[in-house]
């Protein structure tokens, strides 16, 4: 109940101011006069206003206009107006709703632009520093010794991967907000998408302590493969940031004619209630001092990509670590080649 | 092998032609760079070199175009070098008759791979006899057989084919549609079905891990590449 009444809470708040105004319009409507009253029923409009919601704006100051008409323009209880005049403030209603509600969208935009501008310069700035002071560093004509030098140089590696990693996210990013139109729909083997992802991260220290796990009867699945390689990297990525040298990183894929299920498993610490609710906001990141080089970018572009193929992701603590688990509905079935004789 | 071959590299970003000019002298080639199609044009009438690396995004035309062109003159090789989330354009080029491609940013060392792997092909030394042997698997073609290390593995006939083509063009890009042409027959170039669960099956019978192929490279939405280590020097 409580999730199906969360998303129209801001109805609800803006329906409570007015509930309370019509109270306050009918108790005191005679000392206030019908000028006062209207700008009291401006409060809710106000209100709903503020959230950017065009729809919302719209049904609530309809609400209110009617409510408005019924209980205090004259002739009271009915939905006739004598004055022209009136007429007119009803429609001041929608014009003052819909200004303001522009308003607040345009600031929520400038917001999140803000929000996209700070987080792109933190994650572009931070390996490209590291990039640029390792590389002065090795110009200089000091000696350098060998050992030194190389981890200079696997610095340097791992930075250009993360700038890289940034960089096609976010090209992804822009193809997910154009929506279905882009999509490169085909058969994808998730066998396949892993072992394309996995390539990704074959230097990688750790990359050794992930183990994969496919159920052979997991069909093929319809959908973006590259889009899919995509939400597997940063699973991956995720996965090997927040797992210490030595741990289990444990991808498991089950298929049946309804979805296919992928469990990403790591062995970690858990994560607080709080956070795991936020994880796939955009830009969200766990704040606990220990910087990891998340870009709160991965884990939502996850959310989306899921979404896009109708399916859904959610993390929860599981014994010894954190699952998340994508479900992927399937929504166009394989009719697999006849299997052959040897 | 010829020493000092010549390759033409056409980019019009500096940074970058510089970069590949030093490693590729390095390596023991010569070569000459072109800013754009026009030049490249020029260069390549008066100089006729022995290799070409493309860069698909210049600023005066279609490559395409280009590797049209040269193809109409010579067998010479081509590479294509091309940004990502443009697998189309590549495709397309290699319909065209490029030889192989690499996605920006690219390594170094795979570059160099392919360009290796293409003048071998340029150069007919590719196996055309009867067995061939890469890592720990040996196909023999003339007794229809299979080996991984010493043990005989058995194929269903698709299987078999399938391996038998990706082995008579070791480290070639092969395009999906071209597989499935060459491996399936002609109207089957859009079964992607059939090619997914063959990859799958073949695979699960000759990597060591399928989740980590050795040999059966994926080529994201290009198509597929099989990998011989062995004949890499």
């Amino acid at each position: 109940m409580k999730t199906f009444i969360f998303p129209y809470r801001h109805y609800v708040i803006a329906l409570m101011f007015l509930s309370v105004t019509a109270i306050i319009s009918i108790l005191f409507g005679d000392v206030l006069g019908l000028i006062n009253i209207a700008l009291l029923y401006l409060l809710p409009v106000l209100v709903i206003a503020l959230r950017g919601d065009m729809k919302a704006t719209t049904v609530v100051t309809v609400v209110t206009v009617i409510t408005f008409d019924l209980l205090n323009v004259p002739p009271q209880f009915s939905f006739s107006v004598h004055d022209l005049v009136h007429a007119l403030s009803f429609i001041l209603f929608f014009v003052v709703g819909y200004t303001i509600t522009y308003q607040a969208k345009r600031i929520e935009a400038n917001a999140i632009r803000e929000m996209f501008l700070d987080t792109l310069s933190h994650d572009l700035k931070t390996p490209l520093s590291s990039l640029l002071g390792n590389i002065s560093m090795l110009l200089k004509d000091h000696p350098i010794d060998p050992q030194m030098r190389r981890s200079m140089l696997l610095q340097i590696n791992d930075s250009g991967q993360r700038i890289n990693r940034l960089v096609l996210n976010l090209l992804d990013s822009a193809r997910l907000k154009n929506r279905s139109g882009l999509l490169r729909l085909e058969w994808c083997d998730f066998e396949d998408i892993i072992g394309v992802a996995l390539q990704e991260f074959r230097y990688h220290p750790k990359q050794d302590q992930i183990t994969v796990r496919i159920d052979p009867d997991t069909g093929l699945f319809w959908g973006d493969c590259a889009l899919l390689v995509r939400l597997m990297v940063n699973l991956m990525d995720n996965a090997l940031k927040y797992t210490d040298e030595g741990k289990r990183i444990q991808i498991t894929v089950t298929g049946d004619n309804s979805a296919i299920t992928l469990l990403f498993f790591n062995e970690s610490a858990p994560i607080k209630k709080s956070d795991l609710k936020n994880l796939f906001e955009r830009f969200y990141r766990i704040d606990d001092g220990a910087d990891v080089g998340g870009n709160g970018i991965g884990l939502s572009i996850c959310r989306d990509i899921a979404a896009i193929h109708g399916g859904t992701i959610d993390a929860r603590n599981c014994t010894d670590g954190v699952c998340f688990e994508i479900r992927l509905p399937i929504r166009k079935a394989s009719n697999h080649p006849m299997r052959e004789a040897l | 092998m010829r020493v000092h071959e010549l390759v033409l590299i056409i980019e019009d970003d500096e940074s970058i032609s510089q970069m590949l000019s030093l490693s590729l002298r390095q390596q023991g080639y010569r070569t000459l760079v072109a800013m754009d199609m026009q030049s490249a044009h020029r260069t390549f009438r008066a100089n006729r070199p022995d290799l070409i690396l493309l860069d698909l995004g210049l600023p005066d035309g279609d490559g395409k175009t280009m590797i049209r062109t040269i193809r109409s003159e010579t067998a010479v090789p081509i590479i294509v070098i091309s940004a990502r989330h443009v697998e189309k354009e590549v495709i397309a080029s290699l319909d065209a008759g490029a030889d192989d491609y690499v996605f920006k940013p690219f390594s170094l060392d795979e570059l160099a791979a392919r360009i290796r792997s293409a003048q071998r092909r340029f150069l007919g030394l590719q196996p055309s006899v009867n067995v061939i042997v890469c890592g720990d698997i040996t196909l023999d073609i003339a007794e229809h057989s299979l080996r991984k290390n010493s043990e005989y593995l058995k194929l269903t006939p698709t299987e078999y084919n399938l391996l038998k083509y990706f082995m008579l063009h070791l480290n070639q890009v092969l395009p999906y549609t071209r597989i499935l042409k060459e491996v399936w027959g002609v109207g089957y170039q859009h079964e992607m079905q059939y090619l997914r669960t063959y990859i799958n099956s073949l695979r699960k019978k000759i990597e060591t891990d399928a989740a980590r192929p050795g040999y059966i490279r994926t080529e994201m939405g290009i198509g597929y590449r099989f990998i011989c280590d062995t004949t890499t020097p």
